[in-house]
């Protein structure tokens, strides 16, 4: 077309486009998606089909595909241009077969399945396999010209109609037949219209209809057509007529048509600039829609990372509100606290402990009373406690992170989709959690036999023993942020934690007492962390099975720019330019029904 | 629904009852759907209700037929053909109609009807006004509302809104197909498919069939029968017409008047539209059995509740007080007033308060400490139980619902428990007798002990002075006022030990009764806050689910 390099370098744009195309996944339902996704599969299916086949050879035969609605008599109009009968009309609709590929037997290489639409089968008889391009070869048809008759485009048979939007996208010229009874339908013209939004080259033939009638219902038409943006494309009329026993059109019916298809074959340049028209109109509306794909691949991004933040929320406040309950005294309350009154005695121990620890007296109470069993039902009270508030959290947290999922349609779907109840607890949490508080409280308890290890000999650590001392440093952390007793009821709680970290401080000093209390908060805080984690990966897992790229729509924006760059490049070269190509070809022979 | 009724008397012919009740269900499943279900069902399960009411109120003695079908298919041309006149404009330029027209035969009481259909008067004709005596087949058309509408696939979008409105109005539908169109996607797709429950009050005409040979005739229709067949209307009539030449006019003329005499369709039609949706909204409904919540489930909510609302600190302290104040009353009168300076624990927990006190702090909060939050989790998991057992199999915008309704009052739990528990009457005002009763004989004893303290006093006084010992009496060989002291002393102090023990298990007594009364409050608390509001989620679904078994019984 232009400066030799410019078509590599575009080629080479245009598979990278069909890439990035192929790449970017639209899992989500936002809305709009399914335009979003047929538009996308319909672009790679051009890519593959028209556009890059047509520019690796410029020199190919123009291919002209007879579509339009079903009954509109698409095959009788194609086998009375050819002039035999190679296509099977017929009067029960929809007519499905295998689409016909008519063409002069000179071209017959240039349609071999490498060249267009690699995706159909090519056979040479007759078959009921819409999968499959039947080929027939025929002197009727000039040298560098190929007519396609396509199903039609809007029967209830649905594989017509994609392969009909398939075929149609494929074509350097569109022959779009319609009827007096279809002409204003809604399917067709919203073909039309892409056609015109992409300036492919159109003639529109008005078949099957009745004498009388051709004049206004040909003006009605060419004015829809102009008003739709169709002004240059040619309108051949077809009046009913009787056909003959091969089931043709009167030769002289069609002769308008067959004139202008040969004059066109035989003006290269004329059919350079068909070509070119439809060529560019496809590649221009490629990189247009690009940005609507990349818009949308956006759009799914963005959800994505708004769903993924839903969750996240839901389980970092969980996470925050356990770690705030486990630290601010509230779980020494009730159950706990009972326990750890019992344990610790009276208020007598706490007057013996401002002095010093009353080992012996302990010992003798420990020996009457049983401690070690005191010591391990502060522990049990402790593990429900928290076992309790964990699983609250947890369920909590599923439930908000399903509400804010289902607040969006897109989350919605994800979920049914997901074949998964997120919105509660996993069924094994609570087994889980059991056993996280219970591997803290053995962690509590290892911590304070390694830092006892060499006060093991001291008098006081005897007398409580490892379970006493790990409960009382679990009293301390529980306690731990509960600062200043204020009020009457914190008296209570975090007073008796008080008793705690004296005796703590009496065994390992003070210094020590406040890093193992750190140490074993942080403990806890991190298995928790675990814990919800592990719920939170439930959503995180639905939402990474999406394998959305948040950089697609990116590089779909940058090849569209690169694109866009080498058409304009492109342009600026010298070409013949004109308006409009089909105008040009037979001026004389183009009817002017026009209004 | 009275209105409803009184229409429905209106129509002749077994079974329009029936409609009603139907109706009557699916409205009652509406309602009660409301908010629950998907509003876009439950919308389109209101228009029913509502259209079907309307209609029902409309005259019986119609039957609305329209013909609805592509542009240039002939529906124009066919209305011309069934009124015998030349009312509908024909043409060649598509889309040729863009109103609807309708034509009455036998026009009394039609002007509702056609104003419902929205169709305006200068669109309509009467047939009666036109010709003096109707004669022949036109007799038997008498009842006929036919209307031409606009075409449902043109670019005028504006029509197919047109169509959509009155598509759902009609009584009967006569889909005009060609032989050009009659595959087409526009039509199976957007409108037959999705009728296909209304078969009974369809008909299809195959106009133009003069264009096709007639030798190809009956494998056209063969074929076209095979679409109607994929689209669920097997069995659906389908004449072949030539509106142009008046082919088959007469056959698809009989088939109205037969419709029309039968005064069928009206109820066909709605019992489709009813049974549609109601279809529908129970397959989202569906039919499970609402799951029970368990004697052992609700007590595990008590517990929950009573542990939130500490009652067992309040039992705790019932127990101390009564402990507290039956010392007080039955101890020893020497060592008794040493226990005024423990404090009542149902006083500092602002419980108990005595007649006045409650008139004081009527609705202010007690001093039960508030809810930990281990006891609020705990509270929480519990009722997410009871709404799991409540749903039981139920779909899931009703596990939904339930589980809306049990959190629903949640907020004011901290209140509510509040107020239960400091309403409730802890049985500790009341003195019981023996107490009474021990107390005078504390005193008693006191007096005797003093007495003979005294007496002894007196006789030590006198003998320090060298008065003369009076005779004082002994009894086995003690002497009475030692005795006395001695005597009154002891046995205070046993009355007390002994009461001591009594009032242990009385405090018991007493502490278990205030927990069974606590435990009752908070019984009505759990059935206000929670068991109330899934209950109402309960019922509604109840209601949707039986009215929806009426509706397609």
């Amino acid at each position: 077309m232009t400066t030799p390099a410019t078509p590599t370098d575009m080629i080479t744009a245009l598979v990278r486009l069909r890439e990035a195309l192929q790449a970017a996944r639209l899992p989500l339902d936002l809305p709009g998606v399914e335009e979003v996704r047929k538009n996308q599969h319909e672009m790679v299916d051009q890519i593959e089909d028209y556009v890059l086949p047509r520019l690796i050879q410029i020199d190919a035969p123009l291919l002209t595909v007879v579509g339009g609605s079903t009954g509109a008599g698409k095959s009788t109009l194609v086998n009375s241009l050819v002039g035999t009968r190679v296509t099977e009309p017929g009067v029960l609709r929809p007519t499905t077969r295998s689409p016909v590929l008519v063409h002069n037997p000179e071209d017959a290489d240039w349609f071999d399945k490498e060249r267009i639409l690699p995706d159909l089968a090519r056979t040479t008889g007759a078959s009921g396999d819409p999968g499959a391009l039947q080929l027939v070869s025929s002197d009727a048809v000039p040298p560098g010209l190929a007519i396609l008759d396509a199903p039609d485009i809007d029967s209830v048979e649905e594989r017509n109609r994609t392969l009909a939007a398939q075929l149609l996208a494929a074509a350097d010229l569109w022959l779009f037949v319609t009827s007096a009874a279809r002409y204003a339908d809604q399917v067709p013209w919203d073909f039309l219209k892409a056609a015109a939004e992409r300036s492919t080259a159109v003639a529109i033939v008005l078949d099957r209809t009745a004498p009388e009638a051709v004049a206004e219902v040909a003006g009605h038409l060419a004015r829809m057509l102009i008003t739709r943006g169709l002004r240059d494309s040619p309108l051949f009329t077809v009046e009913e007529g009787r056909l003959d026993e091969d089931g043709l059109l009167p030769a002289e019916a069609v002769a308008e048509i067959r004139g202008w298809l040969h004059s066109l074959a035989a003006d290269s340049n004329a059919r350079a600039a068909v070509v070119k028209q439809t060529l560019d109109g496809a590649i221009r509306s490629l990189s247009h829609h690009t940005y609507d794909i990349a818009d949308a691949a956006a759009a799914q991004a963005t959800m994505v990372a708004r769903l993924r933040v839903d969750v996240d929320r839901a389980y970092d406040d969980a996470l925050a509100k356990v770690d705030e309950a486990s630290a601010d005294g509230t779980l020494l309350r009730g159950e706990v606290l009972a326990r750890w009154q019992e344990f610790v005695g009276t208020g007598e121990l706490l007057r013996s402990l401002e002095t010093r620890v009353g080992w012996l007296r302990d010992r003798i109470v420990a020996a009457v009373k049983g401690r070690p069993q005191q010591a391990d039902k502060v522990t049990v009270a402790v593990e429900s406690g928290l076992e309790t508030l964990i699983l609250e959290h947890a369920e909590n947290a599923a439930e908000r992170a399903e509400a804010s999922w289902m607040s969006v349609q897109a989350g919605q779907h994800l979920l049914e989709d997901s074949g998964r109840d997120l919105g509660r607890a996993s069924r094994d949490f609570r087994a889980r959690a059991e056993r996280a508080v219970r591997d803290w409280q053995q962690g509590v308890l290892e911590m304070v036999r390694t830092e006892g290890a060499d006060k093991r000999s001291a008098a006081r650590f005897l007398a409580f023993g490892f379970n006493g001392l790990a409960v009382a440093l679990m009293v301390v952390v529980f306690a731990s942020t509960a600062a200043i007793p204020t009020g009457a009821e914190v008296g209570v709680g975090t007073g008796t934690a008080l008793i705690g970290q004296k005796l703590l401080e009496a065994v390992f000093g003070d210094q020590a007492v406040r890093r193992l209390a750190a140490q074993a908060r942080k403990d806890l805080n991190s298995r928790v962390g675990e814990l919800l984690d592990t719920e939170r990966q439930r959503y995180v897992d639905v939402l990474d099975e999406l394998e959305i790229d948040p950089d697609a729509a990116e590089s779909l924006r940058e090849v569209s720019r690169r694109i866009d760059d080498l058409r304009f490049a492109a342009q600026i070269a010298p070409t013949p330019a004109e308006e409009s190509s089909l105008q040009n070809i037979a001026p004389d022979e183009t009817p002017s029904e026009r209004a | 629904m009275t209105a409803l009724v009184e229409g429905a008397k209106r129509l002749v012919g077994k079974g329009s009852s029936d409609v009603t009740t139907r109706v009557a269900g699916l409205e009652q499943a509406v309602e009660a759907a409301r908010g629950r279900l998907d509003d876009a069902l439950v919308d389109d399960a209101a228009g029913v209700v509502d259209r079907a009411g309307a209609r029902l109120r409309l005259s019986a003695e119609h039957t609305v037929v329209a013909l609805a079908g592509a542009t240039g298919s002939g529906k124009s041309s066919t209305f011309n053909a069934v009124t015998g006149l030349d009312l509908a404009a024909v043409g060649v330029k598509r889309p040729t109609t863009s109103w609807t027209m309708a034509c009455t035969w036998g026009a009394e009481g039609s002007g509702d009807l056609l104003d419902w259909l929205g169709v305006p008067r200068r669109h309509q004709v009467s047939r009666n006004s036109m010709l003096d005596t109707p004669a022949g087949d036109d007799r038997d058309l008498q009842g006929l509302v036919l209307l031409d509408l606009p075409d449902h696939d043109s670019t005028e979008v504006s029509h197919h809104v047109e169509v959509d409105r009155l598509v759902k109005l009609t009584d009967v539908l006569v889909w005009v197909l060609d032989p050009q169109k009659y595959a087409d996607a526009a039509i199976h797709d957007r409108y037959l498919r999705p009728l296909a429950r209304h078969k009974d009050v369809m008909l299809v005409v195959l106009n133009h069939i003069d264009e096709v040979p007639a030798d190809r005739r009956s494998s056209m229709v063969a074929d076209l029968q095979r679409l109607l067949k994929a689209d669920g209307l097997e069995g659906v009539p389908v004449f072949t017409t030539s509106a142009r030449n008046g082919d088959g006019v007469d056959e698809l003329k009989k088939e109205l008047a037969a419709r029309v005499a039968a005064k069928k369709a009206v109820r066909a039609r709605l019992l489709a539209d009813v049974k549609g949706v109601a279809q529908r909204m129970q397959e989202e409904n569906g039919t499970a059995k609402p799951g029970d919540v368990a004697r052992a489930r609700k007590s595990e909510l008590i517990d929950a509740f009573a542990d939130a609302a500490g009652v067992p600190t309040v039992v705790h302290a019932v127990d101390q007080a009564t402990r507290v104040r039956a010392r007080q009353a039955t101890g020893w009168p020497v060592t008794k007033w040493l226990s005024r300076f423990k404090p009542d624990p149902l006083k500092r927990l602002h419980l108990d308060l005595g007649p006045r006190g409650k008139e004081l702090t009527a609705g202010a909060r007690a001093s039960v400490p508030e809810a930990s939050q281990v006891q609020r989790a705990r509270v929480d998991t519990v009722v997410r139980a009871v709404a799991d057992d409540a749903a039981g199999d139920l779909t899931h915008p009703w596990a939904v619902a339930v589980r809306h309704a049990s959190v629903s009052r949640l907020e004011d739990l901290n209140d509510a428990l509040d107020r239960a528990v400091s309403s409730t009457d802890l049985g500790v005002s009341r003195t019981p007798m023996w107490w009474q009763v021990v107390r005078t004989l504390q005193w008693l004893l006191f007096v005797v002990a003093v007495a003979g303290g005294l007496w002894l006093g007196g006789l030590a006084v006198m003998g320090y002075l060298q008065m003369p010992e009076p005779e004082t009496p002994d009894y086995l060989g003690f002497p009475v006022p030692t005795l006395m002291l001695l005597g009154g002393v002891l046995a205070g102090i046993l009355v007390a030990l002994l009461s001591r023990l009594f009032t242990v298990l009385g405090a018991r007594r007493k502490a278990r009764s205030a927990d069974r009364r606590l435990r009752a409050a908070i019984g009505e608390v759990t059935e206000e806050l929670v068991i109330e509001p899934i209950e109402a989620e309960i019922e509604a679904y109840r209601r949707v689910r039986d009215g929806l078994a009426t509706a397609l019984r």
